[in-house]
């Protein structure tokens, strides 16, 4: 059935088992990378054309990210491509030995960029342990604050983080050419989003000049005051509890939420259409464009939004309130959705530390999940956080970050893969704003300063950077939506006097409890599994977004999304000479998966055969 | 316009300020004012007139760049404003920062450079986000906890990785002041819980208590996690004020905390602490009243988040419904764990409030009721509302009102209870005679 790699079939109930006669069925051998390293050290002698590029620091991802790279500048081609995380806190390992209750507040913390979700997500492992069911009411209001952190966080990346990079300040020094032509280009959407040309559309979205620029980060404030007035803080909120949340809900909470809720309607409209003239206008220029930060569609999401009926926390019954969810769960291979049950999803990811600075842990205490299926070593509830910080090198390790695989296949994380499942599954139990159509996604945005509007975003042919990016902005008219629908039934629990946010719980102190959270950050995937024996935690694995997509190669050689996502970007960028290359389109590549804070990117050129050039520094560009 | 910063070489255990107290007026708490040398001579900043920029740069450690998303947030004064230099009176704030960074310039990491060799035109602050990692744990197997980038960006001279610790360590010398934002900057935070496997430390615990800035400043805290991002803006742009001469001396608690923003406790300030004070008390999650008896350490945490709210002046923690888990302050998380569950102490004073609350509680409300009525439905006996129907008065409340009302009155005039006789000279009125004065040309009575 859905895996291919991983010894697991499932019987004629659809109930997994691991196939019979396969002795020692999870064991792997990793396959060396010296090989193909030295080749690229050969290659690098050899050509003078051929320099090791680095991207240092690329981002903070929750963090700090690094980027290695092998270019071909003659042809144009990225060789090889190495991810980097830099940065080592050990939350995990902080989290053993405490009360269970710590869980949320400490993981709270894992990241600030989207410091909400965490909190819910460990919220969840632990109702899912310790057997705690939040009322309608509570789940509601989870729902609208994660709808609200991702509105923020939308506008923050497309505007803030990946637009500089299609801002007139980047690509008048990028490519001259194609900012020509902006001026001479009108915008398809001028209508809706009152820009007449391409030109000047580029031009506002300069950063800190730009009105696009400024209009985003107003946003961003308007919905962190949305969201406040439910978390209390942002980022990490302080209402979230297990068995709900600590909202003291009135009706002024939901007048002043959708006072700011209803200033999403007519931004929607807005995004959708400036980031699709934006994609057309750069396919147009050069059809190459669809190649930058390509790669196959290998996506992967747990879902998020829970119906306030079906959730119950269990794991039992998953995989049924998880397809009753605002966003499927599920996964794509090569762009067919192979599942959408969660315990699928579960059960096929595994985690290696073959190339990280952790030490391999040797336990395999869990064989089976709560519900029977087979569970790997490598799986979270079996996998420990052992660090081991040691020294960098291509050959072996060079990163604080692990490979998550699903069915030991590389697969990305992202807000567009809400989109992307959600349209292909067509199970959407909601359809009052949103339809999933099984190709498209139907969005019915309500008239405001702007006549209504019905978006449809769809399943684009290709993947790759600006896909990303255009799936991200039609996301923000999605993610109002839900939370509008979810507005809407917590004003029908207040008018019928369900008014109920928590329920009460204790934490057993006897026996081994085991509970997972599945709920999607605003970049996607996240997971939160949990042991706790005996009413202390033994074991807690927090696997992000980030996690996956920023992973290292796996133990059979295949390179993590950033990494696949840049080898197959072509350099399209205009530059006369190394000293002023900038790198723009790996740049696009790496940003367009939303890594937290992409500016500090630099290319560092020193040397005849080693590009280090100084700085890219997207943000700053246009002023001074 | 200039200030010299400190060299390179100036030690950082050495007490670098010999700005007297007079010439920069920031006063550190008592105990370390009387440190810094005085020596003439020494390289140390000088202030000629007002600055018209400050170089900031911002140190990511081990960090969740939640304090960095909290002060985007920041609406007074917002960074943009800063940052474009926008505020009449303030210097324009250059921001080497991963997300903001203002000033482009050729080369990131040569400003960090000229920033450690001194070279730079203005004086600098640097801002640590994050904790700093006990690297040594980590050097002892050849690797690190936290970098700031690897080779090129760290040291493009020596091609090595380089720390954050030890951007720290390289800048703050010949910071003219050096501030920690965030609970894990200020005290070490969420990744020096008990056990860490870094040594994670706060900025504080790393620069040990002899540093100094070129300012003669100990390290400036502004804790939270994350912080209210107008905290650190406000401090900034406070500090900044004080130095162009506009503004008072900023006051730094002992623990190097800004005094205007962190001496009350968040309790003072509480929109429950009225429920507290009447003794009553939410048990669970969600419901209106003071939330002590279910995991809140309000009362004995200092933070301003029930007064400033957390974003716009929205928000904010017990103003919600959270409760206050003590992320401001140095004993946060261990001290203040397990969260959810009620601080001993409050079962004392809980008692306490409710003993006293059980007395108040009832007398105000017999006064309330009473003041929740017009004079006339008191002349009249009846409500005129179509809500409702609000019970008459008891002959119990109508006993202790009136009691009540004398007390209010003594020393007073009840409004109504005596009628001034307006008293006419030639055709107009002279306001405010009392009937029965005997001197109405005497100041009237309001």
């Amino acid at each position: 059935m859905c895996f291919k790699n991983l010894p697991i079939e499932f019987d004629s109930q659809g109930k997994a088992q691991l196939k019979e006669g396969v002795s020692n069925p999870y064991t792997y051998q990793v396959k060396s990378l010296h090989a193909e390293e030295d080749q690229l050290r050969t290659l690098l002698a050899k050509n003078g054309h051929i320099k090791s590029v680095d991207f240092d620091p690329v981002t903070r991802v929750a963090g700090a990210l690094a980027f290695h790279t092998v270019a071909d500048l003659k042809e144009g081609k990225i060789l090889s491509a190495n991810s980097m995380a830099t940065l080592f806190r050990g939350y995990e390992v902080i989290l053993k030995g405490r009360d269970p209750r710590d869980a949320i507040f400490i993981s709270s913390r894992a990241c600030g960029v989207c410091g909400g979700v965490h909190a819910t997500v460990a919220a969840h492992a632990m109702e899912m342990a310790f057997d705690i069911k939040p009322p309608p009411l509570g789940i509601v209001v989870r729902n609208m604050m994660l709808a609200l952190e991702y509105l923020y966080d939308h506008p923050l990346h497309l505007f803030l983080l990946a637009g500089p990079d299609y801002s007139q300040a980047i690509v008048e020094q990028s490519n001259p050419e194609i900012m020509e032509k902006a001026w001479r280009t009108p915008a398809p959407g001028a209508n809706i989003h009152g820009y007449a040309n391409m030109g000047k559309l580029m031009e506002d979205m300069n950063p800190l000049t730009g009105s696009l620029y400024l209009e985003a980060l107003h946003m961003t404030r308007v919905a962190r005051e949305a969201y406040v007035l439910l978390g209390a803080k942002y980022p990490h909120p302080e209402t979230i509890v297990p068995g709900g949340v600590s909202v003291t809900i009135t009706l002024q909470t939901f007048n002043e939420v959708y006072a700011r809720l209803i200033k999403f309607f007519d931004y929607s409209k807005k995004a959708a259409a400036i980031w699709d003239d934006l994609t057309n206008f750069f396919y147009d220029a050069n059809s190459r464009y669809q190649e930058v930060g390509s790669r196959p569609m290998n996506i992967i999401d747990t879902g998020v939004w829970d119906d306030p009926y079906a959730y119950d926390a269990s794991y039992k019954n998953c995989n049924e309130w998880g397809e009753r969810r605002w966003a499927t769960p599920g996964v794509i291979i090569q762009g067919d959705l192979v599942t959408t049950r969660l315990q699928d999803i579960n059960i096929g990811v595994e985690e290696f530390v073959d190339h990280s600075f952790y030490e391999q842990w040797n336990s395999h205490r869990f064989k089976t999940d709560p519900a029977g299926n087979p569970l790997s070593p490598y799986h979270a509830w079996n996998k420990e956080t052992i660090p081991k910080p040691q020294g960098q090198n291509w050959k072996e390790r060079y990163t604080w970050d692990t490979a998550p695989r699903w069915d030991r296949m590389s697969v990305e994380a992202g807000a567009y893969a809400r989109l992307l499942i959600t349209a292909m599954a067509k199970k959407l139990p909601h359809n009052r704003f949103i339809e999933s159509t099984g190709t498209s996604l139907k969005i019915q945005l309500p008239r405001a300063t702007k006549p209504a509007l019905e978006l449809e975003w769809h399943v684009p042919k290709t993947w790759n950077a600006f896909e990303r990016n255009r799936a991200r902005a039609y996301a923000i008219g999605y993610t109002a939506m839900v939370c509008m629908d979810n507005w809407q039934h917590g004003m029908d629990m207040l008018k019928s006097g369900e008014t109920a946010v928590s329920t009460k719980f204790e934490i057993p102190k006897k026996g081994t409890h085991i509970g997972a959270g599945f709920w999607g950050a605003g970049r996607g995937f996240l997971t939160h599994h949990l042991v706790a024996d005996n009413g202390v935690i033994s074991n807690y694995q927090i696997n992000t977004p980030s996690t996956i997509n920023a992973s290292p190669r796996d133990p059979f050689g295949t390179p993590g999304p950033y990494e696949q996502a840049v080898m197959n970007t072509p350099i399209l960028e205009k530059y006369s000479g190394p000293e002023n290359f900038k790198g723009i389109d790996v740049l696009r590549a790496i940003r367009s998966f939303d890594p937290c804070m992409p500016c500090t990117t630099h290319i560092h050129v020193d040397g005849s055969d080693r590009v280090v050039s100084r700085e890219v520094n997207t943000c700053a560009c246009g002023v001074d | 316009m200039t200030i010299e910063t400190a060299t390179k070489g100036d030690s950082i255990t050495a007490p670098a300020g010999n700005i007297s107290d007079e010439s920069t007026g920031l006063t550190p708490h008592k105990e370390h004012t009387e440190q810094p040398g005085h020596q003439e001579g020494a390289q140390i900043a000088q202030f000629k007139g007002p600055l018209e920029k400050v170089y900031a740069f911002w140190l990511a450690g081990m960090s969740c760049d939640g304090c960095s998303i909290a002060v985007l947030g920041a609406t007074a004064p917002p960074v943009e404003a800063l940052l474009g230099g926008t505020i009449p009176g303030l210097p324009k704030v250059i921001l080497a920062h991963p997300v903001l960074s203002v000033e482009a310039g050729k080369d990131f990491v040569a400003m960090y450079h000229k920033a450690w060799e001194g070279k730079l035109d203005a004086p600098y602050v640097i801002i640590y986000e994050g904790s700093l990692a006990d690297e040594t744990l980590a050097a002892a197997t050849g690797g690190y906890w936290s970098c700031m980038g690897t080779s090129g960006i760290g040291d493009p001279y020596e091609d090595s990785v380089v720390t954050t610790a030890e951007w720290c360590k390289r800048l703050a010398p010949g910071a003219a002041a050096s501030i920690a934002i965030g609970t894990c900057a200020t005290w070490g935070g969420i990744p020096s819980a008990y056990g860490n496997p870094t040594g994670a430390m706060s900025m504080m615990d790393f620069l040990g208590k002899d540093y100094r800035s070129t300012l003669g400043l100990p390290v400036i805290n502004i804790p939270g996690c994350s912080p209210v991002g107008d905290n650190f803006t406000e401090t900034v742009a406070t500090v900044l004020m004080f130095l162009q001469g506009m503004g008072p001396l900023p006051e730094f608690d002992e623990l190097g905390r800004p005094a205007w923003l962190f001496k009350e406790t968040v309790h003072r300030q509480c929109n429950r602490a009225g429920y507290y004070e009447e003794g009553t008390f939410a048990s669970e999650y969600g419901q209106k009243e003071c939330l002590v008896e279910i995991g809140c350490w309000g009362p004995v945490v200092q933070c301003n988040i029930t007064s400033r709210g957390a974003i716009n002046h929205m928000g904010g923690c017990m103003n919600t419904g959270a409760i206050c888990i003590g992320c401001t302050m140095p004993g946060f998380p261990d001290k203040f764990a397990p969260f959810y569950s009620a601080a001993p102490g409050s079962d004392v004073s809980g008692a306490a409030s409710r003993m006293v609350g059980s007395f108040i509680r009832p007398l105000r409300r017999i006064t309330q009721r009473s003041q929740n009525r017009e004079t006339r439905w008191d002349r009249n006996g009846e409500v005129p509302s179509g809500w409702g129907h609000p019970s008459e008065p008891s002959t119990s409340d109508k006993i202790a009102h009136y009691f009540y009302e004398k007390l209010q009155f003594s020393g007073s005039v009840k409004p109504g209870r005596t009628k001034p006789e307006a008293k006419y000279k030639g055709n107009y009125e002279v306001p405010g005679v009392v009937a029965g004065e005997s001197d109405p040309s005497q100041k009237p009575t309001p």
